[in-house]
C-alpha cells in the first residue's frame, strides 16, 4: 500500500486577512542610511544607537549570503524592493480600547486579547514595525518585572539595555543579524529582577500587514538571579503574491540560576522569508529552553542556541518543523559548552509533507580545557510523501575530559499498516495521517504549555488535510 | 595571500620531465594527464568557506618541497620484498617502491585462462587501453579533493588492474603493496577492480613507509562490482607520522552486486581519505568500515558519501577512532537517497573514543533524504573510556594501562573481526598495538 | 599473623554523605561468611571500597588482608593481592573475549617477561566452564556483552574460579537469578571452598544461603554490623523480617 502525493492548498485561513494600509509613518522603498537616519528621528534615539545602525548597515552590505552552505533561495530577497519601516503610531498603547480598530481587529481575531485574559501575564502585540499594543499584569509589574518594547527598553532603561544589547549576538554574527542592527524596529525588553518567579507567560505576536514589507524586531530578555520567566511569541501574515521579510534578533541572558523557557510557534504565511538569529547565555546553573515550532513561512532560517558559561548551565532546544509544498524548514540548534559540567539536550522534529523541505544542522562544541560536559541529541524526520525531501547535517566538535556526545537521527514515514489500522476502525485516511502525525510530535508537545499544544495540534491536523490521496 | 602550492616553476618542470619519461606511452595517455595536470594548476587549494572541508586544518596542504619524480637509488629492493609477503596464500601480487614496480607475481595459469587480467597500470596502458579508457578515472570527485584527484591523474605511474570476468570467483585475494621510500617521495598508488557479473574477487592494498623520511602520498582506488559481483577490499594505511596522504576512493555496485570495503588508518601526519559509495543497482549492497588509531600530532580527516540512486539497496558505514595524545580526527559522512531509490536502508555510525583531554574528534554525520520510503539512521558518539569498565578489569588484577589497551583494541575488533583473511586481521592487530605502545613493528 | 581478611572500624563515603559506619569484620580463610541486610544499607558499598573503588572514600579505620592493610594499595594491585570481587553488575565490554580478558588477568600476575601457557590456559578454562554449564562457545564472546543476567553472573565466577583468589566477595550474586542458575552458581562457589579461600557473601535474601551455607551470618543496617551469628541467624532474620533488625539497631544506637 503507498500512499500517493497530491496537490495540497496551504491553508492558513486564520492568518490570511488583510486591511487597508494607512501608516502614518514609512520609509520608503529600500535601504540607505537615509532610511536609518529616518527610522532614528521618527523613534526620536540616541546618537550611539544611530551609529550602532550605520555600522551594522556597513556590515550587511559588506556580508554575502551564506550560499555556500545554504539555499540559493535566499538569492530571490530583492533588498532593494522592500519596506524597512512602516507604523501607524510610535507608541504601544496600553488598553485596547486605545488600538485604532482595524489593528484591534486584527488582533482580535488572532485571539490576543481573549488568551491575555484567559492565562497570559502580559501581551505585546506588533502590528508591521511597532508595537501597536503592550501592557503587563500589575501584579507582575509590581514585582518588578519590566516588559515593554525594545525603543521603550534602550530609553528607559538604558543601563540595563546597553550592558547587554548586541553582547549575545554580535552585528557581524551573520549577515541577518547585521541586517537587523541597522533597522530593528519593535520587539520585546524583558528583565525579571533577582528572585522573582513570573507565573504566567508573557507573550509578543507580532503581525505583518503590509505587503513588500520587511518586519525586523529586536527582543533582548534578562533574567537575573534565580529569576524565572516563560515568554511565547505567535506571529501571523497575510499571504501576498510578493515575498516578505521577517529577520528577527533575540537575545536571551540567563543569569546564575535562572530559567528562561521561550517557546515559539511561526505561522507565517508562505511568501515570508523567516531569518531568524536567536541565541542566550547561560550562566552558573542557569537553564535556558528554547521551544520552537515552525509550521508556515517560505524558507525558514533559524538555528537557536545556548552558550553554556557558566558551570552546571543546562541548555535545551525542542523543535518541531512541518514543511509543506513549497516550503523549506532549514532549522536547527547550536550549543556552545563554554563551562564545566554543562549540559545540552537537543530533540527536533521534522515532518516534510509533498515536495518541502525539512532540514537539521545542529552545532555542538566542547573545546579542550572543560570537564564533565554532556550532550545528547536526537533528531527525527518524517517524509508524508514519496517526493518529499530531509536532510540532516550537524557538527560536533569534542575535546576535553570526561564529556560525552551523542547524536542520533532517523527517518522513517507514516507506516502503512498503521494507516491501514485506523481505517479500518473508520477514520478517514487524512485523520488517520493526522493522528499518526501527531503521535509522531507527541512525546514534545507534552511538554509545551497547554494552550499551544492545542494550537499546534491544530495547525497541524490543518497542515495535514489533503496531504494523501 | 596565501602561497598556491605547485604553481610554481618546479612543478611544471617536473611534470615535463615525468610526461618526457613517458616516451613509449600511448599519445592518449599523455593528453589525459596534460588535461589533468592543467585543471590540477587551476584548482584553487581548499578555501575556508569550502563546506567539504569544514574543521580540517587547511595549513599543511603545501605541495611545493615535494619531489615528484623521485628515482630511488640505493633502493634495498631485497628487504622490502621481503615485508612485502603477508600471507602465503594469495592470487597474485605486486609491490611498488615509489612508484615503481619491484615485486611481480602474476595470477596462476588457470585465471589467466578464465580471462583474469591482473597487471601492473603501465602495462595496462599498453595492453589494455579500451579498459582503461571505459573506467579509469570515470568517476566525479566531489567531496573536496578534485584537485588532488587531478594531480594524481597528471603524475601516477603504477598501480594494479585488476579485471575478474562473469562468473569467475577468486579465492585467494590479490595484493597491491605501495611503499614510499625515499626523502620527499611522491607515490601515486592506483588500484582499479572491475569484477563482472556474478564475479567475486577479494582485493588488499597496503600503503606502508619503509623510513622515516617524509613523503607525499596520492592514491586512487576505484572499485566496480557489476551485476550479482562481490568485491571485498581491504586497505591498511601505515605510513610514516610524516606523510602527507590523500586517498580517494570510489566503490561502485550494481545490481544486487555486494561491496565490502576495510580500512586501517593509522598513519600519515595528516591524512584525507574520501570514500564514495554508490549504489547503482536494485539490490545492490555496500559496506563501509574504518578504523583510525591517532597519536601526537596526526589528522585523519575522513570523508564518506553514500548515495543511492537504485531502489531495494543496502548501505552500511562504520567509522571508530581512537585518539591518543593531541591528535584530530574529522569524519564528515552523508547519506544521500534519492527520489527514486524507495525501500533504501541505509546507516551510518561513527564513534569516537578520546584517550587523551587534548584529542578532538570532530563529527559531520549528514542525511539528504528525496524519497519517502526508507529506513535511513545514523548515529555519532564521542566519549572517553568510562571508570566502570576500567575499575572492573583493574578488580581482575590487571594494570591501569594495560586494561585501557584491552579496551581500545576491544572497540576496534567490531571492525577487524569483520575482515576475512586472518592473516591481515592478525597483522593489523600487531601494527595497532605497535602503534599504542609506541613500539616498530 | 593471623590468614584473615579483616575490617577494622571502617568508615566509607560516598562525596558527603558517610555511608558504612564503623563496621569491623574478619573473616578467617577457610570460612564463608555472609552479610545480610535491607537495601541501600551500605552492603554494596562495603564491597565496592574494599576493592578500591575511587568513589567511595574510607575516612578512617582499616581494611587488611593476612594482617597487611591494603587501603593504600591500588584496586588492581588488591585483585592482584588476591582479592576478588564479583560484581552486582558486571561490565560490558566491547570486543574483548572473555579468553583474552582473563588471559590478560592471569598473564598480570605472572612475573614480568613470563608468559601464560596457551593449552593449559584452555585447558583449565574448558574445565572450569563445563563446571559452570557455560557453553565453551562464550569464550570468543565479548565479556557480558548481551549476556542475560544469569550468564553474567556466571561468567563472575568462572572468573573467580579462573584467578584462584584467597578473599572473594559476592556482591548480590543471587540477584537476578532463577532457581536453576542459582544452583548452578552456588556450585560453582562451593567447589571453590576449602582452607585456601575465605568468602564475603553479599545478600538480601536468605535463599541464597540454602546453597552456600555460611558459617557466620553478620546484619547490616545503616552502615552498621548490628548482629553478627551462626548460620541460623540467616533464618531468625527471614521469619522476623527486617523490621527486627529496625528495633536491634535502635537499641543499639
Amino acid at each position: 500500500m503507498t500512499t500517493a502525493a497530491t496537490q495540497i492548498d496551504i491553508d492558513r485561513d486564520k492568518g490570511d486577512f488583510k486591511y487597508e494600509e494607512s501608516h502614518k509613518y514609512d520609509a520608503g522603498i529600500g535601504l540607505t542610511e537615509k532610511t536609518i537616519d529616518y527610522i532614528c528621528d521618527v523613534k526620536g534615539e540616541n546618537d550611539w544607537i544611530r551609529d550602532f545602525r550605520k555600522r551594522a548597515l556597513k556590515v550587511f552590505e559588506s556580508k554575502e549570503l551564506p550560499t555556500h552552505w545554504a539555499t540559493k533561495d535566499l538569492e530571490n530577497i530583492d533588498f532593494n524592493k522592500i519596506r524597512y519601516y512602516l507604523a501607524g503610531d510610535k507608541r504601544a498603547k496600553k488598553s485596547w480600547d486605545d488600538v485604532p480598530d482595524e489593528v484591534k481587529e486584527t488582533f482580535e481575531r488572532l485571539g490576543i486579547p481573549e488568551n491575555e485574559r484567559k492565562f497570559l501575564a502580559g501581551v505585546e502585540a506588533q502590528f508591521d514595525s511597532e508595537a501597536a499594543y503592550s501592557n503587563i499584569k500589575e501584579a507582575v509589574a509590581k514585582d518588578g518585572v519590566i516588559f515593554m518594547g525594545s525603543t521603550e527598553g534602550l530609553m528607559e532603561h538604558p543601563e540595563i539595555f546597553k550592558k547587554w544589547f548586541g553582547k549575545v549576538i554580535p552585528t557581524g554574527d551573520n549577515k541577518f543579524s547585521a541586517l537587523n542592527s541597522a533597522v530593528f524596529s519593535g520587539g520585546s525588553f524583558i528583565y525579571v529582577p533577582p528572585g522573582v518567579k513570573v507565573s504566567h507567560p508573557l507573550q509578543a505576536y507580532f503581525r505583518i500587514n503590509a505587503e513588500n514589507f520587511g518586519q525586523f524586531e529586536r527582543t533582548l530578555i534578562i533574567a537575573d538571579e534565580g529569576s524565572e520567566v516563560t515568554y511565547m511569541e505567535g506571529c501571523t501574515a497575510p499571504k501576498f503574491d510578493t515575498a516578505t521579510l521577517h529577520s528577527a534578533v533575540v537575545e536571551l541572558v540567563a543569569m546564575p540560576g535562572a530559567k528562561i523557557e521561550y517557546i515559539t510557534v511561526q505561522n507565517w504565511s508562505s511568501n515570508v522569508f523567516n531569518l531568524v538569529t536567536k541565541r542566550a547565555i547561560a550562566h552558573e546553573n542557569a537553564v535556558v529552553k528554547w521551544i520552537d515550532c515552525n509550521i508556515g513561512s517560505r524558507l525558514t532560517m533559524k538555528y537557536p542556541g545556548v552558550v553554556l558559561k557558566g558551570r552546571k548551565a543546562r541548555g535545551e532546544v525542542m523543535s518541531i518543523a512541518l514543511a509543506n509544498e513549497g516550503q523549506h524548514q532549514d532549522t536547527g540548534a547550536k550549543m556552545i559548552h563554554a563551562a564545566d559540567e554543562t549540559t545540552s539536550n537537543v530533540i527536533s522534529k521534522s515532518i516534510s509533507v509533498g515536495k518541502g523541505r525539512s532540514t537539521y544542522r545542529g552545532q555542538v562544541r566542547m573545546p579542550k580545557h572543560l570537564k564533565g560536559c554532556k550532550n545528547n541529541t536526537e533528531c527525527d524526520a518524517l517524509l508524508i510523501n514519496s517526493d518529499s525531501r530531509t536532510d540532516t547535517y550537524p557538527a560536533i566538535t569534542v575535546r576535553g575530559d570526561k564529556n560525552y556526545v551523542q547524536h542520533e537521527a532517523s527517518v522513517s514515514k507514516v507506516s502503512a499498516e498503521q494507516i491501514f489500522y485506523m481505517q479500518q476502525r473508520g477514520l478517514s485516511e487524512a485523520e488517520a495521517m493526522s493522528l499518526s502525525v501527531n503521535g509522531f510530535v507527541n512525546d514534545l508537545t507534552r511538554q509545551f504549555p497547554m494552550e499551544y499544544s492545542v494550537e499546534l495540534k491544530r495547525l497541524i491536523e490543518l497542515e495535514m488535510e489533503g496531504s494523501v490521496g | 595571500m596565501e602561497a598556491e602550492p605547485g604553481t610554481d616553476e618546479s612543478i611544471r618542470c617536473a611534470f615535463q620531465s615525468h610526461i618526457d619519461s613517458l616516451n613509449n606511452a600511448p599519445e592518449w595517455w599523455k593528453a589525459f594527464k596534460r588535461d589533468a595536470f592543467e585543471s590540477y594548476l587551476k584548482a584553487p587549494v581548499p578555501q575556508k568557506s569550502d563546506e567539504n572541508w569544514r574543521f580540517a586544518n587547511r595549513k599543511g596542504l603545501d605541495l611545493s618541497h615535494c619531489d615528484f619524480n623521485s628515482d630511488p637509488n640505493d633502493l634495498d629492493t631485497q628487504s622490502l620484498i621481503d615485508k612485502s609477503r603477508l600471507t602465503t596464500s594469495q592470487s597474485g601480487a605486486f609491490a611498488f617502491a615509489d612508484n615503481q614496480t619491484i615485486l611481480s607475481e602474476s595470477a596462476s595459469a588457470a585465471l589467466l585462462e578464465k580471462g583474469v587480467i591482473w597487471c601492473t597500470l603501465s602495462e595496462a596502458i599498453m595492453n589494455h587501453e579500451d579498459l582503461l579508457k571505459d573506467y579509469f578515472m570515470k568517476q566525479a570527485v566531489d567531496l573536496g579533493s578534485k584537485k588532488y584527484a587531478d594531480l594524481h591523474s597528471a603524475f601516477v605511474a603504477n598501480g594494479v588492474l585488476l579485471y575478474v570476468p562473469k562468473g569467475v570467483e577468486v579465492d585467494a585475494p590479490f595484493y597491491a603493496y605501495n611503499w614510499a621510500v625515499s626523502k620527499e617521495a611522491s607515490v601515486f598508488p592506483h588500484t582499479l577492480v572491475i569484477a563482472e557479473e556474478h564475479s567475486r574477487v577479494h582485493l588488499v592494498e597496503t600503503h606502508l613507509s619503509s623510513s622515516d623520511q617524509p613523503s607525499l602520498s596520492c592514491g586512487v582506488t576505484h572499485l566496480f562490482a557489476g551485476v550479482g559481483a562481490n568485491v571485498d577490499y581491504t586497505l591498511i594505511q601505515g605510513y610514516n607520522e610524516e606523510t602527507l596522504g590523500f586517498q580517494i576512493n570510489s566503490n561502485i555496485a550494481g545490481k544486487d552486486s555486494q561491496v565490502d570495503m576495510n580500512s586501517v588508518v593509522l598513519g600519515c601526519k595528516r591524512y584525507r581519505a574520501e570514500t564514495h559509495g554508490q549504489i547503482k543497482g536494485p539490490g545492490a549492497h555496500i559496506d563501509m568500515r574504518s578504523l583510525a588509531l591517532t597519536d601526537a600530532g596526526q589528522e585523519i580527516d575522513q570523508r564518506t558519501l553514500q548515495t543511492h540512486s537504485a531502489p531495494h539497496a543496502t548501505s552500511n558505514i562504520l567509522f571508530k577512532n581512537a585518539l591518543k595524545e593531541q591528535s584530530k580526527t574529522i569524519f564528515s559522512g552523508l547519506i544521500k537517497v534519492d527520489e527514486s531509490a524507495q525501500q533504501t536502508d541505509a546507516y551510518q555510525t561513527n564513534r569516537n573514543l578520546l584517550l587523551d583531554s587534548n584529542a578532538e574528534a570532530n563529527s559531520l554525520p549528514g542525511l539528504e533524504i528525496e524519497a519517502n520510503d526508507v529506513k535511513c539512521s545514523h548515529g555519532a558518539t564521542t566519549s572517553e573510556i568510562q571508570d566502570d569498565e576500567i575499575f572492573y578489569m583493574r578488580a581482575r588484577g590487571i594494570p591501569k594501562d594495560a586494561a585501557q589497551e584491552l579496551i581500545v583494541y576491544g572497540f576496534f575488533e567490531e571492525i577487524l573481526g569483520r575482515i576475512e583473511d586472518e592473516s591481515l586481521a592478525n597483522y593489523s592487530r600487531k601494527l595497532i598495538q605497535a602503534k599504542f605502545r609506541g613500539e616498530s613493528v | 599473623m593471623s590468614a584473615s581478611l579483616e575490617i577494622k572500624n571502617l568508615n566509607v563515603s560516598i562525596g558527603d554523605k558517610r555511608i558504612i559506619k564503623d563496621s569491623s569484620l574478619t573473616v578467617p580463610k577457610g570460612e564463608v561468611h555472609a552479610i545480610m541486610g535491607p537495601n541501600g544499607t551500605g552492603k554494596s558499598t562495603l564491597a565496592k571500597a574494599l576493592a578500591g573503588h575511587p568513589d567511595y572514600e574510607v575516612t578512617s579505620g582499616d581494611a587488611l588482608i593476612d594482617g597487611e592493610s591494603i587501603l593504600e594499595l591500588e584496586v588492581d594491585e588488591r585483585s592482584r593481592n588476591g582479592l576478588f570481587l564479583a560484581f552486582q553488575y558486571p561490565m560490558e565490554i566491547p570486543g574483548v573475549s572473555i579468553a583474552n580478558f582473563i588471559r590478560a588477568a592471569k598473564n598480570a600476575r605472572l612475573p614480568d617477561g613470563e608468559e601464560l601457557n596457551a593449552p593449559a590456559f584452555y585447558k583449565e578454562l574448558y574445565e572450569k566452564m563445563d563446571m559452570l554449564k557455560i557453553d565453551r562457545k562464550f569464550t570468543s564472546r565479548s565479556v557480558n556483552e548481551g549476556f542475560s543476567g544469569g550468564e553474567k553472573k556466571r561468567c563472575e565466577i568462572l572468573q573467580m574460579a579462573m584467578l584462584d583468589p584467597n578473599y572473594a566477595i559476592l556482591d548480590e550474586t543471587d540477584s537476578g537469578l532463577d532457581i536453576d542458575a542459582l544452583k548452578v552458581v552456588s556450585d560453582g562457589v562451593n567447589a571453590l571452598r576449602g582452607p585456601g579461600l575465605g568468602a564475603l557473601v553479599i545478600t538480601h535474601y536468605q535463599r541464597l544461603l540454602e546453597y552456600i551455607v555460611p558459617d557466620r551470618v553478620h546484619v547490616m543496617y545503616d552502615g552498621r554490623i548490628v548482629k553478627s551469628g551462626e548460620k541460623e541467624l540467616a533464618l531468625e532474620l527471614e521469619s522476623k523480617g527486617y523490621d527486627w533488625i529496625k528495633e536491634i539497631a535502635g537499641n543499639a544506637a
